[in-house]
């Protein structure tokens, strides 16, 4: 166990390591002057460029551009935005609460529903709902998330006006307490659910397919032949040994994730990380976009890790490896 | 091997009347390319001119499904969407086929330290969230199609080498290698004439998943203001309709639908070529 | 002697959209109390099919299942759930193919012992599930220690003893095993079907043993069943059945393989491959592969008949001017 805890912290920081390395490359290369990109398009402040070329020891060779790169991110320092003159750092750190809520109500209730719809499919195999169902899965994991989004928002807060249609919070109203948490799940309620429904399909089918293995599986009929019941089969034995491959499927689908987080975001005007970057995009504030990026794979590949750490205690089969 | 191919072709035959999953990807995928073909014919208006009937609902002038806040028939420009949409799947996915197979090949044949190396590295590619990646590197490069597409290539092939470096290794311990081995062919042939070729079908299937991916991150990039805005793309449309959603719903909507059947057709695709590839799925079956 | 089992006129047949397989067909015999019954023929001959069939354990959609199984007098193809689960286990147990799978991979051994064994014993305490697991232990050779693993961690020839011991806890009266040896080396294969014959002995239980191997017959069980096509060939004591092998097919299976004796003469296959069982055949299931076949084979399929020395032989050489 340790020894599998050891190498998934390792491929962790490798990870890391070949985004920053990803990231320093890209600046390097992109086209134009480096310092240019950093300090934003309308920027020509010397003073500015003098503490840049310093601070990056842009005259230096290299290998110590780049390790100066690296003990700046290290240390925290992920750059400061020109254009808002704030660092970056902070900028993210005000950001992320209202995604990461956002990210993990959705990634539950899609596991959590998915999940179940996936085993009543298998458990109905070829009947209509299962029909049904796998068609709709097959619509939903074609749709792009911020179309989706977008229609949920024309029907229900544009025509039939049920839901606010953008933003957390209404500002004008000034809620406290109770009444505000009850305005912020309000204003959640949309893109909670584009993203819950876009999620869906990946645990629908793993559910479908590990639930439909497993019970052909030669322990399932020894089980049956010693006159176990079907619903003690299936909740002790099945559901055990299917519920695997869902867990594993919760830390692949992290980026995949973060990626509909930031694209609803826009769509709801939510003001998290995904409205960031619009923004930073909008602006050519590259020092911000790049922030983001280095954060997000880092935070996505420390869920991976944790969700496999997790998995093994479920499956002994990893644990003594 | 001859035969082998033949035997392909002959169960892709079966497939298509068997299976379908197969069937409607093939439909599909050949509907869409007449589409691209006969965009000036069976477009009604030039999808690129600005016409004088700004966001007019679905059905008026002779706007099948509406107008755009310039004037632009949405109709026309989702017939000639097909062409960008295809172009940025065919092209992205070639190069992260094309780099998968080449990376997963030689870790997969190699073995050893190398396999060692290079897997580790593809698992931590894996990991990486792909898509912001993307959007940085096209945001400092420019956004031009071209660049769109190469980036969505070389960003997606940790997936197919994964994909490849299995069949390598499992090719690798075939009789048929072994005795190419044995009769002191270099390493280089070996895997050029008898791995690559044998181990590229898995990839194929995956790639034409893969195809269906690069729609979708297009679309993204679009809608992030990240498109090339020389060019008619269904992720603009949407983008641009965005702002006009409470006065001319119909923008964005028909972009969206557009993309989610081009999408479904190269997923049927890919599950049916999974069918076709896995020996032991029985069409008859329905299953299984 | 009382009869355990009775099989009367047992048909199993696929069916899927397109197409209808018949697996087994109109196959008949009874097993005694203390008797041992090999069942062989090659892969795709029905015997795995006839035992699932006989446990109920065919899925009910695609396989459709007639005739009777006449199980300590209980009919059991037509048994409701509840008297079926009652039996099952308890008086009627099976030991499968394959023992890597035959465990739940994320279960404990105990785990597994304690559910199977409370199936019948609901009120058993962990000490005396876990005493009786050690005595069955000890009886097929497994050190105790296996009962806190997993099953990744034994090797193949421990999960068959570990599969063995699990069908023995209620003593069951008739035990199937469904090629339970056949993934194992020999040396281990001969150990375990020794330490089989002799926990039978002590038990009195009553056994079939479904395999391809006939020295596995040979070894371990008393009478021999000869399977083909879905179809009984010949039924006898085991000692005339290989000796003296009355239908030409199980003579060519004989030839298949190297003497018991160690004899040394060639060994042939039997030229042909098996028939196409989608399709039902008017004569003798055998007869185109069969060396003696006649007209009368292919046009008529002959019934199983009684020989002097008890076995059954459904061959038209050996008598029956009279209908099938």
């Amino acid at each position: 166990m340790t020894k599998y805890v050891i190498r998934r912290i390792f491929s962790g920081l490798l990870t890391a390591l070949i985004v920053f390395t990803l990231n320093f490359i890209i600046i390097k290369a992109a086209p134009g002057d480096p310092i240019k990109t950093l300090m934003g398009k309308d920027t020509n402040d010397p003073v500015l460029r003098a503490a840049l070329e310093e601070k990056w020891g842009l005259n230096e060779p290299e290998y110590v551009q780049y390790f100066n790169y690296l003990t700046n991110a290290l240390r925290g320092d992920l750059g400061t935005s020109i254009i808002y003159n704030q660092s970056v750092a902070s900028m993210i750190g005000s950001r992320w609460g209202p995604t990461v809520l956002l990210g993990l109500v959705a990634a539950i209730l899609a596991l959590l529903i998915g999940t179940f719809l996936g085993i009543f499919a298998a458990q109905h195999e070829g009947g209509i709902m299962d029909g049904l169902f796998s068609m709709v899965s097959y619509a939903l994991d074609a749709m792009p998330p911020f179309w989706l989004g977008l229609m949920l928002m024309i029907v229900f807060a544009s025509r039939l006006g049920w839901l606010p249609t953008n933003g957390m919070t209404d500002v004008r109203a000034g809620y406290t307490g109770f009444a505000y948490v009850l305005d912020v799940a309000r204003h959640m309620v949309l893109p909670c659910l584009t993203l819950t429904l876009v999620s869906i399909p990946g645990y629908f089918r793993i559910a479908k397919s590990s639930v439909l293995q497993v019970s052909n599986e030669d322990f399932i009929t020894t089980l049956r032949a010693t006159g176990m019941s079907e619903r003690k089969i299936f909740d002790k034995y099945i559901f055990r040994n299917a519920i695997l491959p869902t867990i594993t499927l919760f830390g692949i689908t992290m980026a995949f994730l973060i990626t509909g987080i930031t694209l609803i975001e826009i769509v709801f005007s939510w003001p998290g990380m995904g409205r960031l970057t619009m923004t930073a995009i909008n602006q050519r504030d590259y020092p911000a976009l790049m922030g983001i990026y280095l954060v997000v794979a880092i935070c996505v590949s420390v869920v991976m890790i944790i969700v496999d750490i997790v998995y093994a205690l479920f499956d002994p089969r990893i644990r003594y490896d | 091997m001859g035969s082998k191919k033949y035997r392909g072709l002959a169960r892709m035959k079966e497939a298509f009347f068997l299976d379908g999953q197969f069937r409607a990807g093939v439909i599909g995928i050949i509907i869409l390319l007449i589409i691209v073909v006969a965009a000036p014919l069976l477009a009604t208006h030039n999808p690129y001119e600005y016409g004088p009937d700004n966001l007019v609902a679905p059905g008026v002038n002779g706007h099948w499904l509406g107008t755009n806040h310039m004037g632009q028939d949405v109709y026309s420009m989702i017939i000639y969407g097909v062409r960008t949409s295809l172009q940025v799947a065919l092209i992205s996915s070639l190069i992260s086929g094309v780099l998968g197979i080449l990376v997963g090949g030689i870790a997969g044949y190699f073995g050893g330290k190398v396999d060692l190396v290079i897997s580790e590295v593809i698992n931590a590619f894996l990991m990486i969230p792909t898509f912001f990646l993307i959007l940085l590197i096209v945001a400092l490069f420019g956004n031009s199609i071209t660049n769109v597409m190469i980036v969505i290539g070389i960003t997606s092939w940790p997936g197919n080498a994964k994909l490849m470096r299995a069949q390598a290794l499992s090719l690798r311990e075939r009789t048929f290698v072994k005795s190419a081995i044995a009769m002191g062919e270099t390493r280089m042939q070996i895997m050029f004439k008898y791995i690559l070729p044998n181990g590229v079908f898995p990839v194929v299937a995956n790639t034409t998943r893969g195809m269906a991916g690069a729609i979708l991150t297009e679309a993204g990039l679009s809608f992030l203001g990240l498109g090339d805005p020389s060019i008619i793309s269904w992720g603009q449309m949407i983008y641009a309709g965005q702002d006009y959603i409470t006065v001319g719903w119909w923008v964005s909507a028909f972009g969206g639908v557009a993309i989610i059947l081009t999408v479904i057709v190269f997923y049927l695709l890919g599950d049916g070529l999974n069918h076709v590839l896995n020996p032991k799925y029985s069409f008859d079956k329905g299953g299984k | 002697m009382e009869t355990v089992l009775e099989v009367k006129d047992l048909c199993v047949t696929y069916q899927n959209k397109s197409r209808s397989v018949y697996a087994v067909k109109d196959v008949s015999f009874s097993i005694n109390q203390g008797d041992s019954l090999g069942i062989v023929g090659e892969s795709g001959s029905g015997k795995s099919t006839l035992a699932m069939a006989i446990l109920r354990l065919l899925p009910p959609k695609t396989a459709k299942v007639t005739g009777e199984a006449y199980f300590q007098g209980k009919e059991l193809l037509t048994l409701d759930d509840a008297s079926l689960r009652e039996i099952r286990w308890k008086h009627l147990a099976v030991v499968f193919q394959k023992a890597m799978n035959a465990l739940s991979p994320v279960h404990r051994i105990s785990t597994q012992i304690e559910d199977i064994y409370r199936q019948h014993e609901p009120k058993a305490t962990r000490q005396e599930i876990r005493q009786r697991s050690q005595e069955l232990f000890q009886m097929v050779g497994l050190p105790d220690r296996v009962y806190r693993l997993y099953p990744h961690e034994m090797s193949g020839g421990m999960l068959q003893r570990v599969a063995i011991a699990i069908s023995l806890l209620h003593s069951p009266q008739l035990l199937i095993f469904d090629e339970a040896t056949t993934a194992l080396d020999v040396v281990t294969q001969g150990q375990i079907l020794e330490e089989v014959v002799r926990l039978e002995k002590a038990l009195n239980t009553t056994r079939i043993m479904i395999t391809h191997d006939m020295s596995v017959v040979s070894a371990s069980c008393t009478k021999t069943a000869v399977m083909y096509a879905g179809q009984m060939m010949e039924i006898g004591q085991t000692r005339d059945v290989l000796k003296r092998p009355m239908h030409p097919y199980t003579q060519g299976l004989l030839h298949s393989f190297p003497t018991l004796t160690g004899e040394r003469k060639t060994l042939e296959s039997i030229p042909g491959s098996l028939p196409d069982l989608s399709v039902e055949h008017a004569g003798c299931v055998f007869a185109p592969r069969c060396p003696f076949a006649t007209d009368r084979c292919h046009a008529k399929r002959p019934a199983a008949r009684q020989m002097e020395d008890g076995r059954t032989v459904a061959c038209w050489r050996y008598g029956g001017e009279s209908d099938g």
